[in-house]
Parts: C-alpha cells; sequence; structure tokens
C-alpha cells in the first residue's frame, strides 16, 4: 500500500502531464490564432470586405432627345419598381405570395419571375413590376420588413410626350434581347430595370444616349439589408447624352394634325442644309405603349389597322411618284436636246402605242404643249412623246443626281431605296426586256418607278438649291458631309423651277390657288402627283374611270405634292403624301401648302404659328 | 494545524481566501462586459448590463460557497450527486424544450439546468468516491465501474437531452479525474484501445443527426457553406480579418453586422479577435491560462485526495469550456455549443463556473483540516 505522500507524489507528476497536455493544446490554439490573424489575415479581410459591402449599381439617366429648340421629345419620367434578389430569399413562393398581397402578380408574371430567377445568377435583381402606382409603391415601402430580398427601385422610365407625332423617329425602347446581351457586355445590359433602344433614333443613338452605370458601395448586414451607404467609394454613373434633332416639334405636331385620320408621310427639309424640320409618317403608334409593354388588344390594333402604322412611310414606303417624276425627265431631255423647251406637242387626250392606249391624266387632251405648259399642266402625253425620244436610261442619272433611287445616312433603320428602272435594271431584276410601254408609265411616276416621301422632298430641295445636291440629316452635331455639286445645267434647272412655280402661282396650274401659300409677298413652286395604284382597264375607260370616292380606300390613288417656298428665295422644300388620298392636286397640295407657310412663319419670314395641339379632333 | 484553520474569524477567513483568483475572474468578466457591449452594437440593456449583475451576484455567492467549511461540501458530495442525477431525470421526463434540446427543468419560480449543475455534482462526487478508495483499489474492478458508474450515468442522460458539448465535457472531466486518482497506465492503454473501436460506433448510433452533421461539417467545411458550416467560416472570416491589432473597439463588422450568430455567447471570441487582434485573443487567452494555472498551484498544495481531486476536477472543467470553445470558434472543433466562461452571455454557465471556483477557493481554504476516510456511501 502506497503513502500518502506517495499518492500526493503521483498526482503531481500526473497533474504536470495534465498541464503539458493543456499546455501543448493552448499553444495549438495559439499557433491557429496566429495563422488565422497573421498568415491569412489579407484573405479574410477581403473576405470580410465581401461581406460587408455589395457594389450596387447605379442607373445612369438616359439621355433625352431634343428638338431643335430642346423640346424634349423623348424624356424620362419618375417610375416605381420592385425587383427581388433571389439569393437573399430563401423560398421564393412565399415571397411572391406575399408581395401578390399588396401588389398582385398575375401566374405569366410569376411564371417570367421564376425563369428570370433560373436563368440568371443567384445575386443579380429579378424584376417583378414596375410601372407601380405610388400608392401600392408606397405601402410595399412600409412592408418591407416582412419581404427580405425584396428592394424598391424608384427609377427612371422613358417617356415619350407629343402622342407619337414623333414615334417613327424616335423608336422606343424595350428589354435588351438575347442576342442584344451576347453581342454587347455591358454590364448595365444585365440590370433589371435596362432599357435600350429598339428602333428609330433610341436604336442608332443608342450607346450615346445609354450613359454608363456607376457603383455604389453599401454596407449590408448578413440578411442584405442595407446599413449605411459609402459616399466616398461612390462612382456616380455617367447621364447619356442628350441628342439633339433637327426636327421643329410644334411644325411637325401641326403636319401630323393636318393629316388627321389620313394615312402617309411628309417631309420638311432645309433647302441649304439638308436638315429635316419635319419627318413625318401617318398614322403613328404611342411609344409608350412599348415601354410600358403592349397590351394584347393594343398589338392587334397596330397590327391589324389598314394604315399600318407601325411602318414609317416617310423613309421605307415605296411609292410611284407619278407626275412628280416628270422634272427628272425634263431635265434629261434638255441635257440631251432631244426636244426644245419651245416645241409644242399636241396631246389629244391619249397616245397610241401598239395595240394599247396610254391615256393622259386629262382625257380630253391638254392641246398644244411647250415644256413649261406640260410641266405646269403635267400633261402626260407631253411626256411619252419625250421618253421616246429620249429612252429611260438617260433620265436614270438626273433622277439620281435630284436624290431618287437611293437612302441616306439618317441614322434611321428602315429606309428603302426605291427604283428607278432603266432597262438594266428590268433585265437584271425581272429577267425580261424593256419595253416602250415600260418606258411611257416610267415618264409619268408610274410602273416600276418607286420613292418615298423624303426622296421627293430631297427632290425638291435639290431642284430649289440649284447649286448643290443637299443629303437630309436630323441629328445635330453629327459630322454632315459637304453636299456635292449638283451638276445640272442651271438654265435648265431654271426652266424647271418657271414651270414649278406656274404649277402653283399662275392660274391653270395644277395646284394653283389665288392666295398662294397664304403669306401675302411670299411664292411657292410645286408639283402635283397622283399616283395610281390600280390597272384602270380599257373597259372601265368606255364606261368611265371610277372616282376615287366611289372606290375602296384601298384602291384609291396616292395624293402627292412636292414643292418649296419662297420661289425666289428658296428656304425649305417639303414632300407630303397621303394614300389612297385622291388627286395630289388637291388633299397633299393643301397640306403641303400649309406646312411650308407654317415652316417659313416659324422660321422668321412672316408672322408667328400658333401652336397646334394634335389629339384635339 | 487544524486547530488555527477552525478557529479563523469571519475576517481572518477572508484574509485567507485566495485573492489572486477572484481578481483574475473580475478582470476576465469585465472583458465579457465590454464585449458583449460591442457585440451588441453598443447597447447596454442588451445583455452588458445583465452580465454585470450576474458577474457581481455570482461573485458574491462564490465567496459564500468559498466560506463554507470544505466539510459541508464533502457531506454534500454524493446527496448532491444523487439530487442532480434525479433531475436529470427528471428532464428527461417533464423537460421543456429549447432548440430541440431538452436540457431545461422548470421548477415553477425558476428553471434549472440540471446538466449544469451534475458538472459539480459529478467532480464532487468523484473526487468523495477516490477520497474513500483506498489507493490500491483504483485500478480494480470495484474502483473502475464505481468510477464509470459516476461518470458515465450522466454522460448518457445529457447526451439523450442531446447536449453533446456538456457529456464531452463531463465525460473528459471524469476520465482526467480517474487518471490524476492513480489508474495503471495499463488499465489507460487498454481504454484507449477500447475507445478507438467504441468511438466510431458512437457517431454512427449515438449521435442525432444534426449532432453527426456538425461533426462532418467540422472535418469538411466546404460542405455546406451557409449551413452549418456557415458558422465556422463566418467566424474564422470575422477573427482572421482583426488581423494582429483588430479593428478597433465597437469597429468590427462581422460581428456587427450579425455575420457571426451567436455573437454574444459561443462565438463571442470572435468579437474580441476581430476588434483586439491576435493581441486581445492572446491576452485574453493568457488570463485564462492564469486562472488555470493558479488552480492548479492551488492544487498541488494540497495532500488530501478530496480536495485535490475536487480542484483537478473543477479546473479541467473550466479548462475544457476555454479550450473547446476556443477550438470551435476557431474552426478546430466542431460547434458544439460550449460558451466561453465568464465572457459569454449567459447565467447558468456564469454561476456554474462561478460556483465552481468557490469550491475551489473553499477546498484551498479549509485545506489544513483533515476529512474522514472510508465512510463514504458506497464503501
Amino acid at each position: 500500500m502506497k503513502k500518502p505522500d506517495d499518492i500526493a507524489n503521483m498526482m503531481s507528476r500526473r497533474t504536470a502531464l495534465l498541464g503539458l497536455g493543456g499546455a501543448t493544446i493552448f499553444s495549438v490554439l495559439a499557433s491557429r490564432l496566429y495563422y488565422l490573424q497573421v498568415t491569412r489575415a489579407e484573405d479574410y479581410k477581403v473576405l470580410s470586405d465581401k461581406n460587408r459591402f455589395n457594389f450596387n449599381t447605379v442607373m445612369p439617366e438616359r439621355g433625352q432627345i431634343l428638338d431643335r429648340f430642346g423640346i424634349p421629345l423623348a424624356t424620362n419620367k419618375q417610375d416605381f419598381r420592385l425587383v427581388l434578389v433571389p439569393e437573399r430569399v430563401k423560398n421564393v413562393d412565399v415571397a411572391l405570395e406575399r408581395i401578390n398581397r399588396i401588389l398582385p402578380l398575375s401566374e405569366p408574371t410569376r411564371k417570367r419571375i421564376r425563369k428570370d430567377i433560373r436563368k440568371k445568377a443567384k445575386f443579380i435583381p429579378v424584376l417583378i413590376g414596375e410601372h407601380i402606382d405610388w400608392p401600392i409603391f408606397s405601402k410595399l415601402n412600409i412592408n418591407l420588413p416582412d419581404l427580405p430580398g425584396v428592394i424598391p427601385i424608384e427609377g427612371q422610365g422613358r417617356h415619350y410626350p407629343h402622342n407619337g407625332v414623333f414615334a417613327h423617329v424616335l423608336g422606343y425602347v424595350g428589354k435588351p434581347n438575347p442576342a442584344a446581351l451576347k453581342q454587347d457586355k455591358d454590364t448595365l445590359l444585365r440590370q433589371p430595370t435596362f432599357r435600350m433602344g429598339k428602333t428609330g433614333i433610341e436604336q442608332s443613338h443608342d450607346k450615346n444616349l445609354r450613359g454608363s452605370a456607376g457603383l455604389k458601395k453599401v454596407e449590408v448586414n448578413a440578411v442584405g439589408r442595407t446599413v449605411r451607404e459609402w459616399d466616398s467609394d461612390k462612382i456616380p454613373a455617367t447621364s447619356g447624352n442628350d441628342v439633339w434633332l433637327t426636327l421643329d416639334s410644334e411644325l411637325q405636331t401641326y403636319a401630323a394634325a393636318l393629316f388627321g385620320e389620313e394615312s402617309g408621310g411628309a417631309a420638311v427639309i432645309d433647302v441649304a442644309t439638308g436638315e429635316l424640320r419635319t419627318l413625318l409618317s401617318m398614322p403613328t403608334f404611342d411609344g409608350n405603349q412599348f415601354v410600358l409593354g403592349l397590351t394584347n388588344k393594343q398589338f392587334k390594333e397596330l397590327d391589324t389597322d389598314p394604315r399600318r402604322p407601325q411602318f414609317n412611310k416617310v423613309i421605307g414606303g415605296g411609292y410611284p411618284p407619278a407626275s412628280t417624276f416628270k422634272m427628272s425627265v425634263m431635265l434629261a431631255a434638255l441635257e440631251h436636246k432631244v426636244i426644245t423647251p419651245e416645241e409644242k406637242i399636241f396631246c389629244t387626250g391619249k397616245l397610241h402605242l401598239g395595240n394599247r392606249d396610254f391615256h393622259c391624266w386629262r382625257r380630253k387632251g391638254h392641246g398644244l404643249m411647250n415644256m413649261h405648259n406640260a410641266l405646269k399642266n403635267s400633261c402626260d402625253v407631253y411626256f411619252y412623246e419625250v421618253i421616246q425620244r429620249l429612252g429611260m436610261d438617260k433620265v436614270k442619272p438626273f433622277a439620281e443626281k435630284i436624290g431618287l433611287g437611293q437612302t441616306y445616312k439618317l441614322g434611321l433603320g428602315g429606309q428603302t431605296k426605291g427604283v428607278v428602272p432603266d432597262p438594266d435594271w428590268k433585265k437584271t431584276r425581272l429577267g425580261n426586256s424593256w419595253r416602250t410601254g415600260d418606258a411611257l408609265n416610267a415618264s409619268i411616276g408610274q410602273g416600276f418607278v418607286l420613292s418615298t416621301p423624303l426622296q421627293l422632298a430631297v427632290m425638291a430641295a435639290r431642284i430649289a438649291n440649284g447649286k448643290n445636291a443637299v443629303s437630309p440629316f436630323i441629328v445635330v452635331g453629327e459630322e454632315i458631309p459637304t453636299p456635292e455639286p449638283l451638276d445640272i445645267n442651271p438654265e435648265h434647272l431654271l426652266l424647271v423651277q418657271e414651270a414649278m412655280h406656274a404649277v402653283c402661282e399662275v392660274p391653270g396650274g395644277t395646284a394653283y390657288r389665288p392666295d398662294g401659300l397664304g403669306i401675302p409677298g411670299v411664292e411657292m413652286a410645286g408639283k402635283t402627283g397622283t399616283g395610281q395604284v390600280r390597272g384602270i382597264s380599257a373597259a372601265e375607260r368606255l364606261t368611265g374611270v371610277l372616282k376615287n370616292t366611289v372606290l375602296p380606300w384601298k384602291l384609291r390613288d396616292h395624293s402627292i405634292f412636292v414643292g418649296y417656298a419662297p420661289y425666289d428665295n428658296p428656304r425649305f422644300a417639303a414632300c407630303v403624301l397621303v394614300e389612297h388620298g385622291g388627286s395630289g392636286a388637291k388633299l397633299a397640295a393643301d397640306m403641303c401648302r400649309k406646312i411650308l407657310g407654317r415652316a417659313l412663319e416659324r422660321d422668321g419670314v412672316s408672322g408667328t404659328g400658333e401652336p397646334v395641339v394634335l389629339g384635339d379632333n | 494545524m487544524s486547530h488555527h484553520a477552525t478557529n479563523r474569524t469571519l475576517f481572518g477567513k477572508l484574509v485567507d481566501i485566495n485573492w489572486l483568483l477572484p481578481v483574475l475572474i473580475l478582470l476576465i468578466g469585465s472583458i465579457g462586459i465590454a464585449t458583449i457591449y460591442s457585440a451588441t452594437g453598443g447597447g447596454w440593456n442588451l445583455g452588458a448590463k445583465q452580465h454585470f449583475v450576474r458577474l457581481m451576484v455570482g461573485m458574491l455567492f462564490m465567496l459564500l460557497i468559498a466560506l463554507t467549511d470544505i466539510r459541508v461540501w464533502y457531506a454534500m458530495a454524493y446527496p448532491g450527486f444523487i439530487c442532480a442525477l434525479i433531475l436529470l431525470v427528471g428532464v428527461e421526463l417533464v423537460g421543456v424544450s429549447v432548440n430541440g434540446a431538452q436540457r431545461w427543468l422548470d421548477l415553477g419560480f425558476v428553471r434549472i439546468q440540471p446538466s449544469e449543475l451534475m458538472k459539480l455534482a459529478a467532480v464532487l462526487a468523484l473526487a468523495r468516491f477516490y477520497h474513500d478508495l483506498p489507493h490500491w483499489r483504483v485500478s480494480k474492478p470495484v474502483g473502475i465501474i464505481g468510477a464509470l458508474i459516476i461518470v458515465f450515468i450522466p454522460v448518457a442522460l445529457i447526451l439523450h437531452q442531446p447536449d453533446l458539448g456538456t457529456s464531452i465535457m463531463l465525460a473528459a472531466t471524469g476520465v482526467t479525474i480517474i487518471f490524476l486518482a492513480g489508474i495503471n497506465w495499463r488499465v489507460i492503454i487498454s481504454s484507449v484501445i477500447m475507445a478507438a473501436i467504441a468511438v466510431p460506433l458512437f457517431f454512427a448510433y449515438g449521435l442525432k443527426e444534426y449532432q453527426r452533421a456538425r461533426i462532418l461539417t467540422f472535418l469538411d467545411p466546404e460542405r455546406d457553406p451557409t449551413g452549418a458550416s456557415y458558422h465556422i467560416i463566418q467566424s474564422k472570416i470575422a477573427l482572421g480579418s482583426g488581423g494582429v491589432s483588430g479593428k478597433g473597439f465597437m469597429q468590427g463588422t462581422q460581428a456587427a453586422l450579425k455575420y457571426v450568430p451567436e455573437n454574444r455567447t459561443d462565438f463571442i471570441f470572435t468579437v474580441i479577435g476581430e476588434e483586439f487582434g491576435l493581441i486581445g485573443g492572446l491576452s485574453t487567452m493568457a488570463l485564462y491560462i492564469l486562472i488555470i494555472g493558479v488552480c492548479f498551484w492551488l492544487a498541488g498544495s494540497i495532500k488530501q485526495v478530496f480536495s485535490r481531486l475536487l480542484i483537478m476536477g473543477l479546473a479541467v472543467t473550466f479548462s475544457l469550456y476555454v479550450l473547446i470553445n476556443l477550438a470551435m470558434v476557431m474552426g478546430l472543433a466542431p460547434v458544439v455549443g460550449v460558451p466561453l466562461p465568464l465572457i459569454s452571455y449567459g447565467g447558468t454557465v456564469m454561476m456554474t463556473v462561478l460556483a465552481g471556483f468557490g469550491i475551489i477557493l473553499s477546498a484551498h481554504l479549509y485545506r489544513e483540516i483533515e476529512l474522514p476516510r472510508g465512510s463514504g456511501l458506497l464503501l
């Protein structure tokens, strides 16, 4: 048996052993602490900051699109949105149900949200709803403590004032599609509230309008709630640049009001520079509907309207220029000396060619016509005769010189070149040979000839300018190439100008009005055109050609007018085309006179224009 | 000598108390108050005040226990153990569940945690057992089985609650006392071999799913970065980001922003490490080592088996709190829910620990008193 001292010694030994063990463990712990706090300190500091900070993207404000006077055509409006950060939400269904109690979410919306959550990284906010009413939005804000991961955003939404008068020029914005996301690596595009330009200026100048994202460093706690914002580490968003257009919003609104329910296009162009004061396609649509998301009904309405509101007719619509094409023929005839201005041709009302009659618009004929009167009265038979001497291949270069058969550097999609036909064109495009009948039709701007209202306005501008082949442009500040010289004999141009003057200002001219432009002392020049959209059979001619008023809308003639003013010192040229609007001498001529008059008034030539608000009628 | 001890006045006893220990306790407790204040974002009423009150009351209580004659504790060793055992069984039958573990017993006026009581009672009982047991029987079947009964019946009951942390602590404390009591190396070695066989079996069948998950997570923290191992990863980030000198008092972000869960209770060391860095962490550890060292030193000055094993047992319990908690916070041990004594917020553990120190001080204060032997309950 051991003595108490032995036992005490044994215990002391074992206590020492235990102490040694304890000391070892404490050393291990101390080394571990050293490892964590010294060796790995930097790594953990980074992780700690990652924990603490979120870098939230600050959305830039999209640049405005302004008219020439700075009046906003596309602007931004306060918009309330709700987003959800999936990684901060435990159960998406529960979260959506809670939101649903305040902001009703339809089943398709929920489906879309779930799809977005699946597709994107968990930390990227997913849009729940936008354009939320203020009462609902404030209610959501109050209930935020019950909605973890849900973030209300007071943002900017695109807004288009002016009732869609500029819809075709501006285009609209929408969510980036997958192709855009693939092509464009800008992080902005990945933000749920980002909208990019889809058409028009919004699209062509998107990069400029878009701006660049900023970053906001926010300190968040473990549940993701922002504790404070770090202003010192904030990279502010750079707002997009404003884009100024050459358009005069008042003038364009006035032109749109003149169209009323009619369909077509109008362009007003500065004769000296090529600036577009108006570029209008009617009827138009409301870009705001596209921003908010079209309802099925709205989409159907737009899609089934026979007047095709979404179609940008003024630059994309190819129409027979009809008699407005005669200036090209006249210039070519003078250049190639196939006829002198004095030589007279007798118009019986029709020209017989082969087994077909080619009619003049005036069935009883014009009688003896010299060149001046032929254009003034728009005698078709005169031009049938001229084109037979000339050949369409000679006309084509002149038509192109004055602006037809081409697109311009407008920065707008959807332009069409139109057609200025000649034998080569027909051979390559249609595979059969040119016939005299084709030339006859082309000489009066029918048949294969197609041009846009903008091209016709440019044509009028170049004729009026006389020296330079001005090209139209719509965005202020973009480099405009100095116009090429027009390279047409000024004497020939003068003859054309005089005849166009007679059309408007001399009694008997197809567009003569006693009070002219409506501005005392200011005269204008112009040319009417009545674009036929149907073939008129010989049988119908016998019984009398049907009046436009008795024809279905789709079959009525297009009413076209081109003109410029003032005659002696041209400022503006314009074209008005009213689809199925009947005779060009009437509707289009009247509208174009008014528009040119208003343009001159607005330019200080005379008086001040009364503002016109669209949508009153 | 015994004559001297028994005839001391109250003042004399107070003077004779080892005051180094209370001073160290007060120091560590104060660290606790400051850290809780910081962890709750500077809220005096969010825990710091309660911690202060508990520390004061607890230390008063500790001194009362210290002044109580060691023979009282000696006499109460077995009845106290039986009481604690009955309460543990009571928990099994009518206990209150908190967070999925049945640990609390509602006595109407107060809720107690019998497993905490058992930490003291088992040490007292085991010390008494070895005090009564003739030394030559320590490694004999009766000695081994008797000790195992005292240790493992409560361990089994506590494990069933389930409370893995307390079970481990109790088992480890018991084994340490058995070791100190002088059990044969032969028995020790064969036990280790048996444990090597039993532990895997225990892991497979003796643990609850979440306990197993915690251990697996500890072994492979990447298993579930948001679930169980979230604790460990976030607490390592908190410590690591503190660096050498820390972010400064009240400047911690991990804990203040609630990334570290339980930051004023089990994971409070992360706040110290984050705000005071390696310097603060090592200083805190040094204070603990000092306390434990003082206890070991006090134990070494006593020849009586009961008092000596009692002090050692309670010191080991305290050390285990510290070691397991630190290892857990630093990602070296599974998250088992052991608080950092005197610093973590929580009344029960504070009372257990301070009561333990009271008994240690008592054993030291009355070290000269001869305790009878062989008059135990069992032998």
